[in-house]
């Protein structure tokens, strides 16, 4: 066994990790229980209903592989950026008097680089829809 | 800066400024490129000679600046001229405006970017006689590889691109190795100046001076070629275009024989003592074969190009015999062999300009025809075969009186003679003898393949297509005749030319 | 060590706040300008990097003692220094390259996006902080994903950033898997402050988190066995962006290695050393040999950089703890001669590829002929890839032997030698396209091959650069040492 002289305890090996380690076991051996004993047990009784794609009961319409529009990706990633614009705020909200003037300045340009983005892709029709 | 200094620069760096300029004159204009080109090769010459006139035996004229140094790097831009270089530095200066002579009209095709690779390369073989520097010298004997590829894969015969890769790739395998060992040098003595080296040889560990002996010595074997790594050199030669034949055998083929006389005897004394042996014995060997693989040959370059093996088998048997006779022998062959061997192939290149063939069935009696050409070639066979009063004879004959009286190689003899415990092998004393002896054939060989290939080109019967040849022309006589003028010098008076070396090598043999 | 901020600090990072400026007002034209205006973005892009170069190289430059900034976030010091110079010359030309590339060069995009990821070099070249390090790895990769996949309507090009994309995804999740196993062990993030807790580690704790470290650099240096996504990588990207994933790209992952290497983990440094050479002999062999099947320029050149990055990691095993060694320094000078060199290479590429349309070493023939200046610019590149003087890449190999021969690495040494003989034979191969072949079709010789100015203008600055590194190399090489000796 490797002694880590550098902490007291190994972390890694600490007891109270091990609850832990054994929920793991049993929820990935569980995982697995129930696929083998649905499969070894279950009544098999196929049907063309059955087979096909599961739609919320509607009646499925066309293939299931379509392609999705690329406007929902760049929905999605100008979300993101701006999503993230907004997790940088809450923490400078928190400590902005401490950071005075020159936080005020970082803010500022971190701002700015995000808007000249934001120009970017509204000048290339990012925010078009039709 | 004094005058020699600038000189020396001059002389290194003319070619290349020479390559730059080139590269103003348009390349439609062949003539005025061949004049840019050949001027600049005589304006080489004439600063060579130029330092030939200051030149004082007893010391080198020496350029040592400082180029880079941290950490303990020295690396120094360290050129210098002495008593080992002086004649090589001579011939390249010599046989590069003979060469773009020969190359006036059989050379049509770019003519800019052959003229330019030309002074490049030449540039390069220079720097690599005269720099005192490992590191320096590493870069100009890289540096010489690429012009030679082109000058061999766009202008050269049939096969061309396959003989420039072989040719590239067999030196650089070689100089890998030696670039590991001049490293290990320079880092571990904190210098890469070849005098300072020499001054700290005691110091190098003999484990470390036998594989340092190795890497450089497997560069250079390869460069000169020694038997059995010349198999890229009947490739280079008979594809490479006649000028760049006759540098590759007057003077690339040295690098490989002056780097072991500058370097490998210099730095690694006791290495050089304990392989001088098997060295001299790869040697005879090289003489031998290459003999009797030329005699095979039905191609005229091809049998000139296998003569280099076994000629430069006697330069590397002078040189390991250790002693002063077979160094100058060593030093002054090269030298004799640039010049025959640069105008054989000159005049299997005229022939070829001619004929488009080098078969020598295609030829015989052209005495009749052509009598100048029959006369100039029969002087520079002979002169190669090694006839007493030509050039070669003085050579040969100083490298086999150096290895028959070889302490290196008696030893060596002896040794193996008491090993045996064989009481009968006569001549103990002069073990030397054997190797010179074994040496001796490769002359008598010499002389029969060449005088062969003399008989089937100019005397037999004459065919009906050559009846109508050309003899040859002023230009051409002029290329050859400074060879000539050289041949018959040395053959005849060899002394002014021994003085400018002998100092030199006594120097570093310690006398 | 830590310095309370101060407005020297603004001018420490004035590299990284005018990359982001520029790409800012680039972002803000390219919305502004109507189409056929946006090829001057080129311009004003290669301006404002060469403004922030002339800035950086004379304001910002640091102080003698190292300093770590922003509570240790980033360390400013000569090395640094060097690498962002090196990574804002990089973009400069990687630009210039692509004005007239004609899916690349018509698009802001594309220069906000090779500005960002020159921003996150920067970054990564001076992170001292575990955090900060992944944070500028990752600004580095995601427009270098996109940028290999730049031209959506190739699939090759699709599938090259895909695969980029997905080879950096899991190589950056082990890599942080890494970082996280070094926190958890230490409780400390900063570099320089790791070192001290790691030395009390137990070795296989150490070496473990060592590891998994690597395969993220690893990826990061196209190093064997993290080496497959290069060469699709670099077919299918847009030539240009190739250049800057093989130069720019690499120095940095380097620039990374070197640091956390040596301030991290000081303490193990005979084991990595091992592991290092281990890795070199790998990828130098393994690259080369790939590399000799290729009948692809472009794929050729994926796999010599990997072979380079065999090359280079000698030198990184070259070090001793002293760090007053050729080993560090001629890693730092092997990078600039390999990141000119490199950009020459892929730019001559480029120049061919836009006129011709293929890659391929058959259209090649006869080129001597149809470009002669095109032609020397891919001989003096290729020749310096290759290693032979006077140009660049000779100096910088010789630097990375005799680093490994006065560190005893002699085996290491003779391995990369050899090595470089393999390399010289398929360099010359296409030198041999290039100069020696005649197109089977002599016409095809004839046809003019123009070169735009911003093409000429980049491949003169590099061939002007091979040759000083291969020639005047002092101080070159005494600066790359100045940036070795700060990492301690």
């Amino acid at each position: 066994m490797i002694n880590f002289s550098l902490q007291e305890a190994n972390p890694m090996l600490a007891p109270e990790y091990i609850p832990l380690a054994i929920l793991f076991i049993l929820a990935t051996a569980l995982g697995f229980l129930v696929v083998i004993i649905g499969n070894l047990f279950g009544p098999r009784r196929p049907s063309i209903r059955k087979a096909m794609p599961y739609e919320s009961g509607m009646r499925p319409i066309g293939v299931g592989t379509r392609r999705t529009p690329v406007r929902f990706y760049l929905t999605a990633m100008l979300f993101i950026l701006f999503d993230v614009e907004v997790i940088f705020f809450l923490p400078w909200a928190v400590v902005f008097r401490e950071l005075g003037l020159s936080g005020l300045i970082e803010m500022g340009l971190f701002l700015l680089i995000l808007l000249i983005g934001f120009i970017y892709a509204w000048k290339k029709g990012a925010l078009e829809w039709e | 800066m004094d005058f020699g200094a600038l000189l020396l620069t001059l002389v290194t760096f003319a070619p290349l400024l020479g390559a730059a300029a080139l590269l103003l004159v348009k390349p439609e204009q062949k003539n005025a490129l061949r004049w840019v080109a050949l001027i600049t090769a005589l304006v080489t010459f004439g600063i060579s000679l130029g330092l030939l006139a200051i030149f004082n035996p007893a010391d080198a004229i020496r350029i040592d600046l400082p180029w880079l140094s941290v950490a303990g790097w020295n690396v120094h831009y360290h050129l210098a001229l002495d008593g080992l270089s002086i004649l090589l530095v001579l011939l390249t200066t010599l046989l590069t405006p003979l060469a773009i002579l020969s190359t006036w009209t059989s050379v049509e095709d770019r003519v800019r970017q052959f003229m330019a690779f030309f002074l490049m390369l030449e540039t390069g073989m220079l720097g690599v006689f005269l720099a005192q520097d490992l590191f320096l010298f590493y870069i100009f004997w890289e540096f010489t590889l690429v012009p030679m590829y082109f000058l061999i894969g766009i202008w050269g015969g049939e096969r061309r691109i396959y003989a420039a890769v072989k040719f590239f790739l067999y030196t650089m395998a070689g100089s890998v190795l030696m670039l590991v060992a001049l490293l290990w040098l320079g880092t571990q003595y904190n210098t890469f100046s070849l005098p300072e080296l020499i001054a700290q040889r005691a110091n190098i560990p003999p484990q470390a001076q036998t594989w340092l002996f190795l890497a450089f010595a497997l560069a250079f074997a390869i460069k000169v070629p020694m038997w059995p790594l010349h198999t890229w050199l009947p490739d280079a030669h008979v594809e490479a275009p006649t000028a760049g034949s006759v540098i590759l055998a007057g003077v690339l083929l040295k690098m490989g024989t002056y780097g072991f006389l500058r370097f490998n005897l210099t730095l690694f004394p006791q290495a050089s003592w304990e392989f001088s042996p098997w060295m001299a014995l790869l040697a005879i060997i090289g003489i031998l074969y290459g003999a009797l693989v030329s005699y095979a040959q039905t191609d005229a370059k091809k049998l000139v190009a296998y003569s280099s093996v076994s000629h430069l088998g006697f330069v590397m048997l002078g040189l390991f015999a250790l002693n002063q006779q077979g160094i100058q022998g060593a030093l002054l062959q090269m030298i004799n062999h640039g010049l025959s061997t640069g105008a054989l192939f000159l005049m299997v290149g005229m022939l070829y300009e001619r004929r488009h063939t080098r078969a020598l069935d295609a030829f015989g009696g052209l005495w009749k025809v052509i009598p100048v050409f029959g006369t100039l070639l029969l002087i520079v066979s002979l002169s190669s075969v090694g006839l007493p009063g030509l050039n070669g004879f003085i050579g040969e004959f100083t490298i086999l009186l150096g290895a028959a009286g070889s302490d290196a190689l008696g030893n060596a003899w002896n040794q193996i003679v008491t090993a045996l415990g064989v009481s009968f092998i006569p001549m103990r004393s002069a073990g030397g003898l054997w190797f010179a002896g074994f040496a001796a054939l490769g002359v008598i060989f010499a002389a029969a393949y060449l005088l062969q290939m003399y008989q089937k080109i100019c005397l037999g019967a004459l065919k009906a297509e050559n009846q109508n040849l050309k003899d040859l022309s002023w230009r051409e006589i002029i290329t050859l005749l400074p060879l000539l003028v050289l041949i018959f010098w040395i053959g005849l008076y060899p002394k002014p030319f021994i003085d400018l070396i002998a100092p030199a090598i006594n120097q570093m043999l310690g006398y | 060590m830590f310095v309370p901020f101060d407005s020297t600090m603004l001018l420490a990072i004035l590299p990284e706040i005018l990359l982001v400026v520029l790409a800012g007002v680039v972002l803000a034209l390219d919305a502004a300008w109507q189409p056929e205006k946006r090829r001057w973005l080129g311009w004003l892009t290669v301006v404002g990097l060469a403004v922030a170069f002339i800035l950086t190289a004379t304001v910002s430059q640091p102080e003698s003692e190292p300093r770590l900034l922003f509570g240790g976030m980033l360390r400013d010091d000569w090395l640094s220094f060097a690498f962002r110079l090196v990574f804002l010359f990089g973009a400069a030309i990687t630009t210039l390259f692509a004005m007239d590339h004609e899916a690349l060069g018509r698009k802001g995009e594309f220069y906000v996006l090779l500005l960002v990821s020159t921003l996150g070099m920067n970054l990564m070249a001076s992170a001292g902080d575990l955090i900060m390090l992944y944070l500028a790895i990752e600004t580095t990769s995601i427009p270098l994903y996109i940028l290999a996949g730049f031209i959506t309507t190739d699939d090759k090009s699709t599938e090259a950033g895909f695969k980029y994309l997905l080879f950096g995804a899991m190589t950056s999740a082990v890599m942080l898997y890494g970082f996280s196993l070094l926190y958890g062990f230490s409780g400390e993030t900063n570099l320089y402050l790791l070192a001290g807790k790691l030395g009390e580690l137990p070795m296989p704790a150490l070496l473990g988190s060592l590891l998994l470290v690597l395969v993220g650099f690893s990826f990061k240096v196209s190093a064997v066995p993290f080496h497959f996504w290069a060469p699709d990588v670099y077919e299918g990207a847009p030539t240009p962006v190739a250049g800057f994933l093989s130069t720019a790209s690499k120095a940095a992952g380097f620039a990374v290695l070197m640091r956390v290497l040596l301030a991290a983990f000081p303490a193990a440094l005979p084991s990595w050393q091992g592991l290092i050479a281990l890795l070199a002999v790998v990828t130098m062999t393994v690259g080369n040999l790939l590399a000799l099947a290729q009948t692809n320029v472009k794929r050729l050149l994926a796999f010599s950089s990997i072979a380079h990055a065999g090359y280079i990691l000698i030198g990184v095993v070259a070090v001793n703890a002293a760090g007053m060694n050729l080993g560090m320094a001629s890693v730092v000078f092997y990078l600039i001669a390999y990141l000119l060199t490199n950009l020459a290479a892929f730019g001559a590429v480029a120049t061919f590829g836009r006129v011709s349309g293929s890659d391929e070493m058959d259209a090649y023939k006869g080129l001597s002929r149809r470009s002669p200046a095109l032609a020397l610019v891919m001989l003096v590149a290729f020749l310096s890839l290759s290693g032979m003087p006077p140009f660049g890449g000779f100096i910088a190999k010789v630097f990375v032997f005799a680093a490994a021969v006065e560190a005893n690495w002699i085996w290491l040494a003779v391995i990369g030698v050899l090595n470089s003989i393999i390399g010289l034979y398929y360099y010359l191969t296409l030198l041999k396209y290039v100069y020696l072949y005649r197109q089977d079709n002599l016409e095809e010789e004839q046809k003019p091959l123009p070169i735009s100015r911003p093409y000429a203008l980049a491949l003169v600055l590099l061939v002007i650069g091979i040759i000083l590194l291969g020639t005047a190399f002092n101080p070159w090489f005494e600066w790359s040492r100045t940036a070795a000796a700060s990492l301690f």
